[in-house]
C-alpha cells in the first residue's frame, strides 16, 4: 500500500526533506497590509521578519480552502496512493486541521487526518515519522506518529510579549504578565496550547532558560532550533548546544526560520526548538 | 544608679509576680523608648532606614498593648503574654530576635506563679538558647552575644545570692560591658566607630527594669544629647500622644549656665517626645506640646540662650497629609484560586507596589516609617487568602527575619524566597509559575535572584568611614548589593561611579526605579546620561516612589 502524506505550512519543514519524502505542503496564507499571500511566496521568511516592527496593519493569517486541500488529496489518490495521511496545526490554535478534515468528507475512507497538537517543527517531526514508516504500511505509520508526538517537546523565548497581545489568539494567562516592565515570555506549546512557562528580562537570560529546558528534555533522537529573523542568535545557540551537549543531540539539527504565519503573532528576533525524545 | 533603699526594701517584700513583670515591661519599654534615638544613631550604615531603636520600640509596644489591660498574677503566664505580643509586633532582625528571647525567657519560667533566683536565671539562660536556635548563621557581637553575656553572669551570680534584684543588676552591668566589647567582635563595627546597636537597645530594656525598681526616672536619657544628624522626626509621628497639637523645633546656642537634665525637666513639664541634638555647638531641641503651650518651650529657650531658628508645625495636619499619601490608589493585585501559589512582597513605594502587582503578586505588605512590617503585618497578608501555599518576598535583608518568623507562627504551607533587595524580589517573581509546586517554585525563584545586580542611591545620614570607603555626611551614597562601595557629590555622578563599579558594560539592561525625593524629569535626566554612555544597553524608567532611596536599580 503506497501512503501519500499531507502537511501544511505551518510544519516547516525544510525544502530538501519536503523532495526527499515527497511530502504535500499546503501553504496558509498570510495577509499583508490588504494583500493575501500563500505562505513562502511573495515575501521571504527573513525580509517579513525585518520589516514586521513597521508594518502599519498587523499582519494576519488564514487557512487554506477547502478547495486547496480537495487539489492535493485528488491529486495524490489518482497518482497510486492507497491512502494519505493529512498532519495538521494543531486543532485548538488555528482552523488548517477542520478546514482539512471538511475537504477529507469528499474521500470517505481514504484519508486520516491527524491533530498534531503541536506547531512548527512539532508537526513537522510528526510528518517526518509518517514519512519514514510509510513503507510498512498506514498502521505502522500511525503508530510512528503517535510515538514521535508523545515524546515532543518544542519551547520558545519571545523577544517581547507584545505581538502575543496583539494577535488576542494567547490565553490571557500569558499576556497577563508583567504589564510594568518590559519582559521576554517563555512558552511551551504542548498538547494544543501554548503555555507561559515564566518571563525573563533580557536575552542572555532568555538563552540561558532554553539551554536549561533543552538539557532537561535529556537525550535526543532529533532537534530542530527555530527563529524569527534571528539568524545570528540561532547560531550562536546551536554553537552552544555544540559545545556542551553534543553527546545528547542527533548528528543532524535543522536550523530553521519559522513560518510567517506562527512568525506574526510571535513577533521578531525569537529564540526556539522542536525536539524529539529518544525512546 | 542611686538606689532608694527604702523603696527597695518595700519592693522586695512583694511578690515577684505577673503584675511586678508587667511593671518591669512599661518601665524596659518606655526606657527603650526614652532612648531609641541613640539606638538608631548606632547604625553602622549610614543609611536613612533599618531603625533599630524604633524596631525594638515597636516590638516592645506590642508587647506591652498585649498585656497592658491584664490583672494576670501569674508570672509564667503574664510572660507567655508578652511573648505573644512581642512575637506579633516584632519588625526588623532586631525586634524578631528580641521577641525570640521573649519567647524563650516566658518559656523558662512558664511554671513560675512567682519569679525567684532561680527561676529567673533559668528564664535569662533559655532566652538566650531560643535565640540562638532562631538564627541559621549566629553572629557574634550582637545582641545574641549581648544575651548570652547576661545569661552567663545571671547564672554566676546564683552562686552568691538568691535575691533576683541583685541578680538583675549584676545582668544590666554585664549586659552594659558586653555591648562594650561588641566592636571587638565584629569587626565592621570597629571601622563604623560604633557599639552594636540591637545590643544596645536591649542593654537599655534590662537597664530600665533596673531603674525602675531603684526609682529613677525613666522619662529623659541620662547620657549626653544625640549627634544632631541622627535625629529622626518621622519616627516621632508614628505614635503622637492624645492632647499633643503642635511639634515645635528650635535652634539655639545656649548660653553659660545651660544644665542638661535641668532642660530635660523642665520641657517634661510641657510636652512630650522630646529630643535633644547637638551639633558643633548648636543644639536643636525637638517637642510636642498641646495647644495652649505651643510658645512655652520657645520662651523659655530664648531665656537660657540665642535662638537661631524655630519651625513649629500643627501635627493634625501633618498627619493628615500622611495618611493620604499612605493611602494607595488600588492596586490590582492576582486572584488566587485554592492550590495555587500566592506571593506577598513586602514593597517600600506604591510604584513597586504597582509593578510586583503586575507580575502577579496577590498581597503587598508595606513598611511603615522604618521600612519594616511586622510579623503580624506580613501574617495580616496571607492569612485570608484562599490558598495554603504561600511564597513570601521580604526584598530587604532587615524583614528576612520577620517574613521566617511568620512562617513558624502559621499553619499555612509557608516558603521565604529571601530577597534583600526590590531587584532580587522582581526578578524572583519572574519565576513563578503559580500552579507549580511550592518547593520548586521556590528553588527556581532564589535561582533567578542570584542573577540580577542591586544597586542603591541615598544620601549618608552621618559621616563614616567603611569598607575603604570615606563618606561625609550629606554625600551621595552608592551601595552595591547591599555593600556600600563610593561616596559622590550628586545623584548623577553616584549613578555613573555605580555602574562602573559593577562593570555594567557586562550585562543588557539596566532599570532604575526612582524615590519619592527624585522627579521624573531628574530620574529621566540622569537616565539619558547613562544611555549616551551606554548606547548599547537597554535603560529602563520606572516610578517606584520608595522614600530614602534616590534610585533602586537593577542591573542584568
Amino acid at each position: 500500500m503506497k501512503l501519500g502524506i499531507v502537511t501544511d505550512s505551518t510544519s516547516d519543514l525544510p525544502q530538501y526533506l519536503i523532495e526527499q519524502h515527497e511530502i504535500e505542503v499546503v501553504p496558509t496564507i498570510l495577509i499583508l497590509e490588504g494583500k493575501e499571500y500563500a505562505d513562502g511566496q511573495g515575501i521571504s521568511r527573513e525580509e517579513f521578519y525585518a520589516r514586521l516592527p513597521d508594518f502599519k496593519t498587523a499582519p494576519s493569517t488564514a487557512a487554506p480552502s477547502i478547495g486547496e486541500f480537495s487539489e492535493r488529496y485528488e491529486k495524490l489518490l489518482s497518482n497510486g496512493c492507497d491512502h494519505i495521511i493529512s498532519i495538521h496545526a494543531a486543532g485548538a490554535l488555528t482552523a488548517i486541521l477542520n478546514v482539512a478534515r471538511q475537504a477529507a468528507v469528499g474521500f470517505p475512507g481514504r484519508i486520516t487526518t491527524i491533530d498534531s497538537l503541536s506547531l512548527s517543527m512539532g508537526i513537522g517531526f510528526q510528518v517526518l515519522a509518517a514519512a519514514e514508516a510509510a513503507e510498512n504500511g498506514l498502521k505502522a505509520a500511525l503508530v510512528a506518529v503517535e510515538s514521535a508526538r508523545s515524546r515532543l517537546n518544542v519551547f520558545a523565548a519571545l523577544d517581547t510579549l507584545d505581538y502575543l497581545r496583539r494577535s488576542g489568539r494567547v490565553p490571557a494567562a500569558v499576556t497577563m504578565l508583567g504589564s510594568a516592565l518590559s519582559i521576554k515570555p517563555l512558552i511551551e506549546v504542548a498538547d494544543s496550547q501554548i503555555k507561559a512557562i515564566g518571563a525573563v528580562r533580557t536575552t542572555r537570560q532568555a538563552n540561558e532558560r532554553m539551554m536549561s529546558f533543552l538539557k532537561s528534555s535529556g537525550k535526543l533522537e532529533r532537534l530542530a532550533i527555530l527563529h524569527t529573523g534571528a539568524e545570528a542568535r540561532a547560531r550562536e545557540f546551536l554553537r552552544q548546544v555544540m559545545d556542551e551537549i553534543s553527546q545528547s543531540v542527533p548528528r543532524e539539527i535543522m536550523m530553521l526560520n519559522v513560518t510567517t504565519v506562527i512568525g506574526t503573532h510571535a513577533g521578531p528576533n525569537g529564540l526556539g526548538f522542536a525536539a524529539v525524545r529518544s525512546e | 544608679m542611686r538606689m532608694d533603699i527604702v523603696r527597695l526594701d518595700r519592693l522586695r517584700r512583694r511578690p515577684f509576680d505577673g503584675q511586678a513583670v508587667k511593671r518591669l515591661v512599661e518601665a524596659g519599654l518606655t526606657w527603650l523608648k526614652t532612648n531609641q534615638q541613640i539606638v538608631n544613631s548606632l547604625n553602622v550604615f549610614p543609611v536613612p532606614d533599618g531603625d533599630t531603636g524604633t524596631n525594638m520600640t515597636l516590638t516592645m509596644t506590642s508587647a506591652w498593648n498585649e498585656i497592658k489591660d491584664s490583672g494576670e498574677k501569674h508570672a509564667g503566664r503574664m510572660a507567655a503574654m508578652v511573648a505573644k505580643g512581642a512575637l506579633m509586633g516584632a519588625r526588623g532582625n532586631s525586634g524578631v530576635i528580641l521577641s525570640q528571647l521573649w519567647r524563650g525567657f516566658a518559656r523558662g519560667i512558664q511554671d513560675s506563679e512567682v519569679i525567684d533566683a532561680a527561676s529567673l536565671v533559668k528564664g535569662f539562660m533559655d532566652a538566650r538558647d531560643t535565640a540562638y536556635k532562631g538564627v541559621v548563621k549566629p553572629v557574634e557581637g550582637t545582641i545574641l552575644t549581648v544575651s548570652k553575656d547576661t545569661a552567663t553572669a545571671a547564672e554566676a551570680t546564683l552562686a552568691e545570692t538568691q535575691d533576683p534584684i541583685e541578680i538583675l543588676a549584676k545582668c544590666v552591668s554585664a549586659a552594659d560591658a558586653s555591648v562594650v566589647r561588641t566592636p571587638d567582635l565584629l569587626p565592621v563595627l570597629k571601622q563604623a566607630g560604633v557599639v552594636d546597636s540591637g545590643g544596645k537597645g536591649l542593654f537599655f530594656i534590662l537597664e530600665g527594669m533596673l531603674r525602675h525598681i531603684y526609682g529613677e526616672s525613666l522619662d529623659a536619657p541620662i547620657s549626653s544629647v544625640q549627634p544632631l544628624s541622627s535625629m529622626n522626626f518621622e519616627s516621632a509621628m508614628q505614635e503622637i500622644e492624645e492632647g499633643q497639637d503642635y511639634e515645635v523645633v528650635v535652634d539655639f546656642f545656649p548660653d553659660s549656665q545651660f544644665k542638661l537634665q535641668k532642660f530635660y525637666g523642665k520641657l517634661e513639664e510641657m510636652g512630650t517626645s522630646i529630643q535633644v541634638g547637638e551639633g558643633e555647638g548648636m543644639y536643636r531641641m525637638h517637642i510636642h506640646v498641646p495647644l495652649d503651650k505651643r510658645y512655652e518651650p520657645i520662651d523659655y529657650i530664648m531665656g537660657i540662650g540665642t535662638i537661631t531658628k524655630v519651625a513649629m508645625e500643627n501635627l493634625t495636619a501633618q498627619m493628615d497629609e500622611i495618611d493620604s499619601k499612605t493611602k494607595s490608589s488600588k492596586l490590582e493585585l492576582a486572584t488566587i484560586e485554592p492550590g495555587q501559589i500566592a506571593v506577598v512582597a513586602v514593597s517600600p513605594g506604591p510604584g513597586l507596589s504597582r509593578i510586583f502587582a503586575s507580575l502577579g503578586v496577590a498581597a503587598i505588605v508595606g513598611g511603615g516609617q522604618t521600612m519594616n512590617p511586622s510579623t503580624k503585618d506580613i501574617l495580616d497578608a496571607f492569612e485570608n487568602l484562599p490558598t495554603d501555599k504561600v511564597i513570601i518576598l521580604p526584598n530587604n535583608k532587615n524583614i528576612i527575619l520577620a517574613a521566617n518568623q511568620a512562617k513558624d507562627v502559621t499553619v499555612k504551607s509557608v516558603q521565604v524566597v529571601p530577597s534583600k533587595t526590590v531587584p532580587q524580589g522582581l526578578a524572583a517573581m519572574l519565576s513563578l509559575n503559580p500552579d507549580g509546586e511550592l518547593d520548586s517554585v521556590a528553588d527556581k525563584m532564589i535561582k533567578a535572584m542570584s542573577a540580577v545586580r542591586t544597586g542603591e542611591i541615598t544620601i549618608a545620614t552621618r559621616s563614616v568611614e567603611i569598607d575603604g570607603v570615606k563618606v561625609k555626611e550629606g554625600q551621595v551614597i552608592a551601595l552595591l548589593d547591599g555593600k556600600l562601595i563610593v561616596s559622590s557629590g550628586s545623584v548623577e555622578e553616584g549613578v555613573m561611579a555605580f555602574l562602573e563599579k559593577v562593570k555594567a558594560e557586562e550585562y543588557e539592561l539596566i532599570t532604575f526605579f526612582y524615590g519619592e525625593d527624585l522627579s521624573h524629569a531628574e530620574a529621566n535626566r540622569v537616565a539619558d546620561v547613562v544611555r549616551k554612555k551606554y548606547p548599547s544597553h537597554e535603560i529602563e524608567v520606572q516610578e517606584g516612589g520608595q522614600p530614602h532611596y534616590q534610585f533602586i536599580i537593577s542591573v542584568e
